[in-house]
């Protein structure tokens, strides 16, 4: 006979003995940036979920915003798990810089917890990529995984989702802005574009929601929040009040010697 | 008559530092010993990537200093210094020795090597470098001995390892060739000089074609050795004149003994003593099959049964796999003249594992990566290397407990084990940061550990400021058209006002920097930039330098 406390226990734990039920709803984790989970349907970054970043440029902010969200997830699962969270990059371009990531991770893991782990993968082909992006997303133990698909056909992306509810990690993809007219399985779409101003360690950046799932629209919704985002430490920052119109050549030397 | 082929491992305990820490080959490492009295003994050393010397010898060589093992480490420091600068000795790693760790890594290599012939053995010394195998009739596999050496040669420095290799009829000719293949080996036309790095020597030879070869070279201990030289002999050939009835009396018996193991005249049989046994499975087909008729299950049906009986004996000792080696024997057919060599699958596990299908997934992702024979006439399985396996009972409940932190890790490795499989292994790593100015130089990529976190304190800090690197880094940096600079102040390098790049013209509003990075002479090409972020009046942000030898403007990143 079950007792009520065990049958209790069974339906509240929902995965036991290693079965995974398949299906079940992430909690919603707030990103550290307070205007972007304003902006969210869920009021923050689902576990579980896909998340399209539609960068307006190459050099719109789109993938340090991502990948800020990456870290601030990763730490969520980290300390949710008591064991180290696993941020997979996919990059097949072979661009991806990751110290300035690596510092953000740090700052994670600071306070002698176990930092979150960046492992990187570098496809040579298309379909190696969006491979190696599907078995990344089915991994218990991955926190988010960060990648940049040219195109994705609609049924890897329904494959993406379906495996990362099961496993409850996150796929942040940073697209170009002209794939918000393709459909998508993701549970948000965030279109990114620069602003001009900020300072060398705070960039500005305007976000707007870039219609939902299978909205196939190309307009952008009129909700559009602006936020700073804190390059040394991977976070948000205070945008300077005003704004005020930057200078041309700030200067400021820094002589660094390589031993 | 047997052939052997021995493969030299030059200065094997800094080479197995190296493959396990990448980032050391572009610094002096020493492994050191510490003898009485707390005096380190120079056991071995090397810099792979020595900076470019200033002296170079006639034939436009660099000269490497001299610093032979048994040195100490103060006077192999003095002599480094003279030759790179007191700099290069700020560089040097130093590190304690371990010759068990070397012997088993040694060993993991030997066992890698069966794919060359199936009979493996070691030397027999105290500190072993070289690994024998019997060729006798494998040698057809490879089309020909010439080939063989070139393939075990090439195979060795695809991973990473650097190597000599000779074939000959004793193991003490072919240790003879293979620690002096340099001057054995043909010498290329002067534009293509490099060393050779194998050598084969003709059967029965042995004894003209390595006469010249020094007296050490017979394996014999330094007293010997001195013996011979007072009586002026210094190469093989002069010891091989010697009457073999004067020997026994005038020198040790051990120069006899080299002698004829040397000739051949004495047995010198090889035997593979490696630590522990790991477990081999194999199977055979009664008549050669082609794959192409064959279903992919029933392939992975048998892999599946000879991995399990790998395993078995593994799992029953608390050990998990962690290297396999799966071997096709190849059926040449009888239109092609000569055998096939098999074709090798090495599959590496980040972390020890006994699930038999996990084993074959990562075989299978591999399979479809090589090119497949047609036909096979057997399937070979061998463990390579094993580990103490994680073990742990399972929980009732997942959730938040020990139990489900271990199960995600373990499927965290088995997630790098998959994408190592199929992308290849060098394509999956976790950066580390490298303190070192130079961007491009300033991460590592380290093979993920399978389920080995790492601290935050253990990490190395950056550089510079994180806000000063991009997330983007371009593989090459691209040469801007600069469209306008700034007049007054152009000669001062400021960036410029308007660039074109991509098909775009950007308009500079904010530029921060510069941050000058200089590399220093000892590590190559000169590197003298300034580098400025630049923020469009667009908003976006680029990662450009001026070239402070020719003034020149390149786009370096993207901060994406």
């Amino acid at each position: 006979m079950v007792t009520g406390g065990l049958l209790e226990k069974l339906l509240k734990a929902g995965d036991f003995a290693g079965i995974s039920p398949g299906w079940r709803e992430g909690e919603a984790v707030a990103t550290g940036f307070a205007p972007l989970d304003q902006l969210l349907p869920a009021g923050g970054v689902r576990r579980g979920s896909l998340v399209e970043w539609l960068a307006g440029a190459e050099a719109s902010g789109a993938a340090a915003l991502a990948a800020a969200v990456a870290c601030r997830l990763a730490g969520h699962a980290e300390r949710a798990a008591e064991a180290a969270a696993t941020i997979i990059v996919v990059d097949r371009t072979g661009r991806f810089h990751p110290p300035a990531m690596l510092s953000w991770l740090e700052r994670a893991g600071a306070g002698g917890r176990l930092a979150p782990r960046l492992v990187v993968a570098r496809p040579a082909h298309e379909a190696d990529e969006l491979w190696a992006i599907d078995q990344a997303l089915r991994c218990r133990g991955v926190a988010a995984v960060l990648a940049w698909p040219r195109s994705i056909h609609s049924t890897a992306m329904r494959r993406w989702q379906l495996a990362a509810r099961a496993s409850l990690a996150v796929g942040l993809f940073v697209r170009p802005l002209a794939a918000r007219r393709e459909p998508s399985w993701a549970e948000a779409r965030v279109a990114v574009t620069a602003r001009p101003g900020g300072s060398l360690a705070v960039r500005r950046l305007r976000l707007a929601l870039a219609g939902g799932p299978w909205s196939g629209e190309a307009h952008l919704q009129e909700r559009s929040v602006e936020l700073g985002l804190d390059l040394a430490r991977g976070c948000e920052a205070m945008l300077p009040p005003g704004a005020a119109a930057p200078s041309v050549h700030e200067q400021e030397r820094i002589a660094c010697r390589a031993s | 008559m047997p052939r052997i082929m021995t493969i030299w491992l030059p200065r094997w305990p800094v080479q197995r530092r190296l493959g396990e820490r990448p980032e050391l080959r572009s610094v002096p490492v020493f492994v050191c010993r510490r003898e009485r009295r707390g005096v380190m003994t120079i056991v071995a050393w090397a810099w792979a990537l020595p900076p470019r010397a200033r002296s170079t010898r006639g034939d436009g060589r660099s000269s490497a200093p001299r610093i032979p093992p048994g040195m100490s480490l103060a006077e192999g420091m003095a002599v480094l210094a003279l030759a790179h600068g007191s700099r290069a000795c700020h560089m040097a790693e130093v590190d304690s020795d371990d010759p068990a760790a070397d012997r088993a890594a040694l060993e993991r290599l030997a066992r890698q090597c069966r794919r060359f012939a199936p009979i493996v053995a070691l030397e027999d010394a105290e500190r072993p470098e070289c690994i024998h195998l019997d060729v006798t009739g494998t040698a057809g596999f490879f089309g020909g001995e010439e080939s063989l050496v070139r393939t075990a040669a090439w195979t060795l420095a695809a991973h990473g390892v650097h190597a000599r290799v000779a074939i000959a009829d004793t193991p003490g000719a072919a240790w003879a060739a293979a620690h002096h293949a340099e001057r054995l080996g043909r010498q290329p036309a002067p534009p293509f000089r490099r060393p050779r790095r194998f050598v084969v020597v003709s059967p029965g030879e042995q004894a003209t074609a390595l006469a010249a070869l020094p007296a050490a070279a017979l394996r014999i201990e330094a007293d010997v050795l001195a013996a011979l030289g007072e009586v002026g002999i210094d190469s093989i050939g002069g010891a091989l004149k010697l009457s073999r009835k004067s020997l026994a009396a005038r020198f040790p018996p051990t120069l006899a003994r080299r002698l004829s193991q040397f000739m051949g005249s004495r047995a010198e049989p090889l035997v593979p003593t490696f630590g522990e046994a790991l477990p081999q499975a194999a199977h055979a087909y009664d008549v050669p099959v082609a794959l192409r008729e064959m279903s992919e299950d029933a392939i992975v049906a048998v892999l599946e049964r000879l991995v399990g009986q790998c395993a078995a004996p593994l799992a029953a000792r608390g050990e998990g796999i962690t290297a396999l080696q799966v071997r096709f024997g190849q059926y040449a057919g009888a239109s092609r003249q000569g055998p096939c060599p098999p074709v090798v699958i090495d599959v590496g596990l980040y972390r020890p594992a006994l699930a038999v299908r996990h084993v074959v997934e990562l075989i299978r992702l591999r399979m479809a990566r090589v090119r497949m024979p047609r036909e096979i006439e057997g399937i070979a399985v061998e463990v390579v290397a094993a580990a103490p396996a994680l073990c742990r009972q399972r929980t009732l409940f997942s959730g938040a407990s020990p139990g489900a932190s271990e199960s995600a890790a373990a499927e965290v490795g088995m997630l790098f084990d998959r994408l190592g499989g199929r992308l290849g292994a060098k394509a999956v790593f976790e950066p580390q940061l490298v303190r070192d100015a130079q961007p491009e130089h300033a991460w590592v990529g380290m093979p993920p550990a399978g389920g080995a976190s790492r601290t935050a304190a253990s990490a190395r800090p950056l550089a510079a400021p994180a806000e000063r690197r991009p997330l983007w880094l371009l593989p090459r940096p691209v040469l801007l058209d600069v469209v306008a600079i700034v007049p007054a102040v152009a000669d001062a390098g400021r960036p410029p006002v308007r660039f074109r790049h991509g098909g775009q013209v950007h308009d500079v509003a904010t530029a921060y920097g510069p941050e000058r990075i200089e590399t220093a002479w000892w590590r190559g090409p000169i590197v003298r930039r300034d580098y400025y972020v630049v923020e469009t009046h667009a908003g976006e942000r680029l990662w450009i330098f001026r070239r402070l030898k020719d003034g020149g403007w390149f786009l370096h990143g993207v901060f994406a």
